[in-house]
Formats: structure tokens, sequence, C-alpha cells
């Protein structure tokens, strides 16, 4: 199965690194934990802007609450690829075919690019509403689209271990 | 008006909670026959004390088998450190064939100088 994977994920496999990772006790379990905590947080914080536009929380200054959860979301984020380079590096000749793994990584960037059109685009109209006042369909469309991306997101990372 | 969205949320931040949480038990061992159990006994030509799982390579019976074991922190708090599979060990290990990748096999226990170790 190795020799299918693109060289420079069987060189980060057989680095010093990836040594390094499988041959600590406890670098992949720490890994393998940090991963699915900041998943969580994540998750928190990403349900908390995905309800937000979508309408719930009606009573909540949407700019407040969008931008206080999105800091949270986005060192979660950070910490989630952390973790998952360690995990991927342990691995990476392996995970790198693994066809769940590879339909994750597409979801991530539909999640980042829905991230990007919401940031550049749709968060100018929303963040300035008043409590109480509808969302526009654009922003909806946005929470409706990130809750679903990451929670398939969420359910390949698990996957991966089964294909 | 609030009720809807809020609902439908939440059943997804539920769902979400759900996957994350199985992702604390162990990967599945689907690919593995458990209908069919193997004794592996050899000699062990190669060892990996690595995560997420340690392996050795056995020869028994003129086949070389590829012997999954457990994670390392687990094995080393059950006894079974790196010297109890290290090269040239006598073990015998029973478990469950792959269906996936030929002469592999996941061991359920080991046994290496009349002690027995659980791997799972």
């Amino acid at each position: 199965m190795t020799e299918e994977a693109p060289a420079i994920f069987v060189a980060l496999e057989q680095s010093g690194l990836g040594a390094a990772i499988r041959q600590s006790t406890w670098l992949f379990p720490v890994g393998n934990v940090g991963h699915i905590l900041a998943l969580m947080v994540f998750a928190g914080a990403i349900a908390i802007m995905d309800v937000r536009l979508l309408g719930g929380l009606a009573a909540t200054a949407p700019g407040r609450v969008l931008m206080r959860a999105r800091t949270v979301a986005i060192a979660a984020l950070i910490l989630q690829v952390a973790t998952g380079f360690i995990l991927f590096t342990a691995d990476a000749s392996h995970v790198i075919i693994n066809p769940v793994f590879q339909i994750k990584l597409g979801l991530i960037a539909a999640g980042l690019i829905n991230l990007a059109v919401f940031e550049f685009g749709v968060k100018r109209s929303v963040v300035k509403l008043s409590p109480g006042v509808a969302m526009p369909a654009s922003a909806k469309a946005a929470g409706l689209l990130s809750i679903a991306i990451w929670l398939a997101v969420a359910a390949c990372g698990r996957s991966i271990a089964y294909f | 008006m609030l009720k809807a969205p809020m609902l439908r949320a939440m059943t997804a931040v539920t769902a979400l909670a759900l996957v994350a949480g199985s992702a604390f038990a162990h990967h599945g061992w689907g690919s593995y026959d458990a209908a069919k159990p193997v004794t592996v006994e050899g000699a062990i030509l190669t060892s990996k004390y690595e995560n997420p799982h340690a392996t050795v390579t056995v020869r028994s019976e003129g086949k070389v088998w590829t012997v999954t074991l457990a994670p390392t922190s687990r094995m080393s708090s059950r006894g079974a450190s790196e010297k109890i599979v290290a090269v040239g060990k006598q073990v015998s290990a029973y478990g469950y064939p792959s269906t996936v990748t030929p002469d592999e096999m996941r061991a359920e226990r080991i046994t290496v100088d009349g002690k027995t170790y659980e791997m799972r």
C-alpha cells in the first residue's frame, strides 16, 4: 500500500518526527485526545454561530455573539490542525490514500470556503443587526451549510479507521 | 419562529456529540475474522514497539505473520514491555486473521516465557 502514496507523504511518515510520534508513549494518545477535545470546543462555538445565523438566540446582538464564538472557533480549529497533524504524520502514507480521509480534506476545504464567503460577504450584512431582527437568507444558508459540512467532517474523521 | 432552527441545530449538535464520543472507543476490528481464530507460534523476526499499535512479525509454520498488538501504553502497563516482544523471543499469539491483508492477524493475547498478556 505504501508505494501508492505520493513520495512526500512516505517521507513525512519516515521522518524523524514520524518516528518520534510512533515511538513516544504519550504523543499519539495526547494527539488523539486533544483532537477530540478541540473538536468538541470547535463544534460548540460553530453551533452557537450557526444557530444565531439561522435565527435562533434572537434576543442577542448577532455581532457580539458571532464575533466571540468566532474567536473560540478559530483557536479550536488551530488546535485541531495541530493535533490532526500529529495523528496524520504517524501513518501518513496510509492515511493520505484513505478515501474517507480524502473526502474529509475536501469537506474541510468546503467548510473554509463557506467561512471565507461568510467572512468577506455575509458577515457585513449581519454583524450590525439589532437583536430580534430577522436574518437575511444568505446568513441562514451560510449557517445551514456550516453545520452540515462540519458534521460531515466529524463523521468522516471517525470513519477513517473503518476504510 | 425561534424554535424550529434551534431544535434543528440542537439535534445536529447532539448527533455530533455522539460521533465525537465514540471516538474515545477504539476503532473497529471489523476487518478481522473472529470466527476463525488462529494461534501463531514462533520466533519474533521484527518488532515495532510503536503507536498506534505495536506489531511484530513471527515465523510460524513456514509463513511470516504480521501480528498486530496493542497501543504501547497499554502493553507496558500490563507488563508486555519492549523487552518481552523483542526480536528473537518465542511468542505464541492467539487472535484473528485479517480479511484484508494476507498473513496479518491481530492478537487477543500473547504468551511469552510462560506468561500471558491480554491485548484488549
